[in-house]
């Protein structure tokens, strides 16, 4: 396709345009946290902060125990994601690679959590976790978590087996694997892209969620860094910059984490998805 | 299409002695789903068929949750109100978000110099929590000093400087908008996954047939992109009909300003739990009624629309 | 040897929860655990000597580190007793404090909402009878209203009593020539003395419900008197009778004195306003003097009752909220305890200075003139916050109704002789006096 010299240059300031768009608040959020209160007053636009100061982040480490909800976070998340990869990586090996009467049927149970918000099912879900003793534990949002990721998982993972040729466990089984042999060796591997996918997603959901924290986690040394960062709003309301400095820390960790995985899971999700 | 369709696929016949095993793989997802999803979802439902106001279960009444939610006022207009911004917010997401982040695939498609950077930069806002974005969209929404009315301001458009989240007219789509700038990414990267499973040889052939710009797209690339559009079209759907997270970081339990931005997960929150504190004005029925009502509006149209997909690709 | 030590360590993992999920079956019979505890002290409190560890519940997130002083005070009196402090964001401590009640396992104590909100938590069984705590008698009857279910008993030691009024800036004032209104009329005038200096006269903005009901309350009594709430609750008068809509087209007049966009203000942008001294007049709370005072320390506040039509001058109050007994406590005697500690005249200084708010403590005084005066006026010449104290019922409460219908007047949607037909609607669905 032959597009004119002005409708390329157009195409590339639309792209950039939009790249603006989307990276501006959150560049904003990142230089407002290094301005004081008047400044982020007198000038909320500019992303250049007159004097640069860390003042905001001390306060901010002494105002509350970030390095607590820090840890909480990356314990809820990385704990549910390996669960969830485990767990739906072996239900989707299960639902693409055997055909019994009820596969079909299985396939279609576990779609259906993709259309329930588990929000409707907060008393019962409340009243099961006292019943597990699991009230004012990280281990209630683990499993969650870990719930209520298995859908869209299921989903990714399944479309993304069947996209790999029978041949290739048909070799490795005349080889003499069994089928856990075939499912670790041959095929995990192979759906790595998919497999990071998948992290990249409910990793995404397990670190930003404040709903469940907030109702199963009532200690502050077990909270999560959304829920610590909404304390942080009630009591410091005004204080702007403290505020920046907050949302930009609770931030970094999943940016950074995004950036390390990028490659594999746009692979992943140009890959297999919707292959 | 494997994701939806074909259980048709060549599958393998477990052998040997310990082919009962395999039985195995699916327990565990089923257990922790099961427990922690179905298990509550289905107490909730039952729920709806309590009388249950306040806090404490009453008995047992049948549909009457249902009768009351569409024929007694004021919670049949709520629930209308709702459902028609609901309407709405999927619309708005569809020619808004999926519009441009269909655009934006297909310049990539097309190659863009930057285009793995540019693919990092759509999806960044999808990092952030609700929290974080609320409160940031707050700030630069801000009537007095937001950026947005001081921008405005500054290249001449005052007169377009509004209370954006204060104003009935603007608030619902301002949320929406800012939905759409969180969700663009990933909407890009599914509908690039489906441009790029396109054969080349078809686009070829059909330029040897004289089809170019515009009529290319439409009538060879567009239909070809149907599986990733179907599914982005879902996907759209069931966020649109739960829309919650973002409302109520923004506006509140309440639909602020006078219920123009209230939809049918914000209503179903007012009445499952207190928004005046107590019980007086709790009713865990009538609540439980919506979610039942939500819950069939979202997977009747999902599974319809996985089915006509899915015939259509026979057809094919 | 991977695959099987995967398969193993998941099978663990699912015995586990099984099990877990077995336990519970038999529910019900097995004592309810306090949710709040910190793990490791569960078994505490059952013999006298032993440290008892309570949790308790509160909406001020603002107040962490007042009670914290608070409590240590009545620790030190108390040595076997320790206490948690737990506050949450008030817009999410309903859903939190009812998911917790629901299934039993809430905290030990909990702040109450004052008057039909808290009192149907009541009502539901959740909360301990408290008329034995020594202290309780010394409340005035009207203030143990807040908590007082319909069965005659209280339910809630009271905390302090809330005044709405009009907060004003000394040296707007006085740099302009202008005094405290004593009218209506006057009210309008400066308002417009000062839109003509180009200040604006009241920070105010419609975007946050409460804010509207709120603010109705301070100005709705300069057109009705004690009469007509009397005629109101024998159902002798409705809310459409025109000491209310007269209440409501006030509110409406006031518009052109009101900030730029002010549909789209929160509290925080009100009270920066003002605070900044952007703003000559903020209609708010004694709960926001502290607020006020924390952004601006050098802002010369004052704050005047509100003129009425008969001549006098009345500023609007009712019992903010009580703390209370879990009834599903395993600490009950403890609980208790501590609210004899907040009955007392010790714990109405200490909460009153902290806060800088009236306490509801008989005969408490701070070392703020501002409160005191707050303090005295609530004593004599007050009027019921209308709409918390007689109409916070209903489905969505009346209170609500009127909230979401100021907002559409505001917004110009509605007419004020819509917006109380809305409210009159809402009311007599279930306001005893209108169904009669």
């Amino acid at each position: 396709m032959r597009t004119s010299v002005g409708g390329r240059a157009a195409q590339y300031v639309l792209a950039y345009l939009f790249m603006l768009i989307s990276l501006y608040p959150i560049v904003l959020m990142i230089a407002s946290s290094f301005k004081t209160n008047m400044q982020i007053f007198e000038n909320p636009l500019s992303l250049l902060p007159t004097a640069f100061s860390l003042d905001t982040y001390r306060k901010l480490w002494e105002v509350v125990p970030f390095a607590d909800f820090l840890m909480n976070s990356i314990f809820v998340s990385v704990m549910s994601v390996l669960l969830i990869t485990v767990f739906s990586a072996m239900a989707a090996f299960y639902l693409a690679r055997f055909s019994y009467k009820w596969t079909g049927v299985l396939y279609f149970f576990f779609l259906l959590g993709l259309m329930i918000p588990i929000k409707l099912g907060l008393v019962p879900l409340f009243i099961l976790m006292k019943n597990l003793g699991l009230l004012n534990s990280l281990w209630s949002l683990i499993l969650i978590y870990t719930a209520s990721g298995i859908p869209i998982s299921v989903f990714i993972l399944t479309g993304f087996f069947r996209t790999l040729p029978v041949e290739l466990e048909e070799a490795a089984r005349i080889d003499g694997c069994n089928h856990f042999q075939v499912f670790w060796r041959v095929l995990l591997p192979l759906i790595r892209p998919a497999l990071a996918t998948v992290v990249i997603i409910n990793f995404i959901h397990a670190w930003n969620d404040f709903f469940f924290p907030l109702i199963f986690i009532q200690s502050d040394a077990l909270k999560t860094i959304p829920v610590g960062m909404m304390v942080l709003f009630g009591e410091y309301e005004t204080d702007w910059s403290l505020l920046f400095a907050g949302l930009t820390l609770s931030a970094l960790p999943m940016i950074g984490v995004f950036l390390m995985a990028s490659r594999q899971f746009m692979e992943g999700l140009t890959a297999g998805a919707v292959k | 299409m494997g994701v939806i369709s074909t259980f048709e696929r060549p599958t393998i016949r477990p052998k040997g002695r310990a082919r009962w095993l395999i039985h195995l793989f699916p327990i565990p997802a089923l257990i922790v789903y099961g427990l922690f999803v179905v298990y509550p979802i289905i107490s909730a439902f039952l729920y709806s068929l309590y009388d249950w106001d306040g806090i404490k279960r009453g008995v047992f009444v049948g549909l009457k949750n249902f009768v009351t939610l569409f024929t007694v006022e004021p919670f049949n207009e709520m629930f209308w109100n709702a459902f028609g911004h609901n309407v709405y917010y999927f619309i708005i997401e569809m020619i808004v978000q999926n519009g441009i982040a269909f655009g934006l695939a297909f310049l990539i498609y097309r190659k863009i110099r930057g285009s793995s950077f540019l693919k990092i930069a759509y999806f960044m806002p999808r990092l952030l929590s609700v929290i974080v974005i609320g409160f940031l969209w707050k700030l630069i929404l801000n009537p007095n000093y937001g950026a947005l009315n001081t921008l405005l301001t500054k290249i001449g458009l005052e007169e377009w400087a509004k209370p954006w989240l204060g104003d009935p007219d603007t608030a619902l789509l301002a949320i929406i908008l800012i939905n759409c700038w969180f969700g663009i990414g990933f909407a890009m990267l599914i509908f690039l996954a489906g441009l790029q499973s396109i054969p080349e040889e078809l686009i070829e052939a059909a330029r040897l047939d004289g089809a170019r710009g515009i009529s290319l797209l439409w009538k060879i690339i567009l239909p070809l992109c149907m599986p990733s559009i179907t599914i982005m079209t879902i996907f759209t759907f069931i966020q649109a009909f739960e829309a919650f997270e973002l409302v109520y970081a923004m506006q509140g339990s309440m639909g602020e300003p006078f219920r123009s931005t209230d939809t049918l997960a914000v209503y179903f929150y007012r009445l499952a739990f207190s928004s005046a504190g107590g019980a007086g004005d709790v009713s865990v029925g009538l609540g439980s009624a919506l979610a039942v009502v939500l819950f069939f509006i979202v997977a009747s149209v999902s599974a319809l629309s996985l089915y006509l997909m899915r015939k259509r690709e026979v057809q094919h | 040897m991977k695959q099987f030590r995967f398969h193993a360590a998941a099978s663990v993992v699912l015995a586990a929860a099984m099990a877990l999920a077995g336990c519970s079956g038999g529910g019900g019979t097995e004592p309810a655990k306090s949710g709040g505890e910190p793990a490791g002290n569960a078994s505490g409190g059952q013999g006298g000597g032993q440290q008892v560890t309570l949790s308790m519940h509160s909406w001020r997130v603002e107040d962490t580190e007042g009670y914290k002083q608070i409590i240590k005070a009545f620790e030190a009196d108390n040595p076997n007793i320790k206490i948690e402090f737990k506050p949450f964001k008030a817009t999410e401590y309903n859903t939190i404090l009812n998911t917790a009640l629901q299934s039993d396992s809430g905290p030990d104590i909990l702040q109450l909402r004052p008057y039909a909100p808290g009192v149907s938590l009541a009502e539901a069984g959740y909360l301990e009878p408290l008329d034995g705590v020594a202290g309780i008698s010394s409340f005035p009857k009207d203030v143990l209203a807040a908590a007082t279910g319909k069965d005659g008993k209280v339910y809630g030691v009271p905390l302090s009593l809330n005044s709405t009024q009009f907060y004003y800036n000394k040296k707007i004032f006085e740099e302009n020539g202008l005094k405290e209104p004593k009218s209506w009329d006057e009210l309008i005038a400066t308002s417009k003395a000062l839109k003509e200096k180009g200040i604006v006269p009241i920070s105010f903005g419609a975007k946050e419900g409460w804010l509207l009901s709120l603010s109705h309350g301070v100005i709705a009594p300069a057109s009705y008197n004690s009469d007509y709430l009397d005629k109101l609750q024998k159902g002798e008068s409705d809310l459409k009778s025109p000491e209310f809509l007269g209440s409501v087209q006030r509110m409406q007049e006031l518009i052109p004195y009101f900030p730029e966009n002010y549909v789209g203000l929160e509290l925080n942008d009100m009270r920066t306003l003002f605070a900044t001294g952007k703003a000559a007049m903020f209609i708010n709370g004694s709960f926001e003097l502290e607020g006020i005072k924390k952004l601006n320390p050098d802002l010369q506040l004052d704050f005047f009752p509100m003129p009425t039509d008969d001549g006098k001058a009345v500023i609007t109050t009712w019992v903010d909220g009580s703390y209370a007994v879990n009834s599903k406590s395993k600490h009950k005697q403890e609980a208790t305890k501590f609210m004899e500690f907040m009955a007392t005249k010790k714990f109405g200084e200490l909460f009153a200075n902290q806060f800088k708010r009236i306490s509801a403590v008989p005969g408490v005084t701070t070392d703020d003139p501002l409160v005191n005066k707050m303090a005295e006026l609530s004593q004599s010449s007050s009027t019921p916050y209308l709409m918390v104290v007689h109409f916070a019922e209903g489905k969505p409460t009346t209170k609500q109704t009127l909230e979401n219908a100021l907002q559409g007047m505001y917004l110009g949607k509605m007419s004020p002789e819509q917006v109380v037909d809305e409210v009159q609607k809402s009311a007599a669905t279930w306001y005893p006096p209108f169904k009669k």
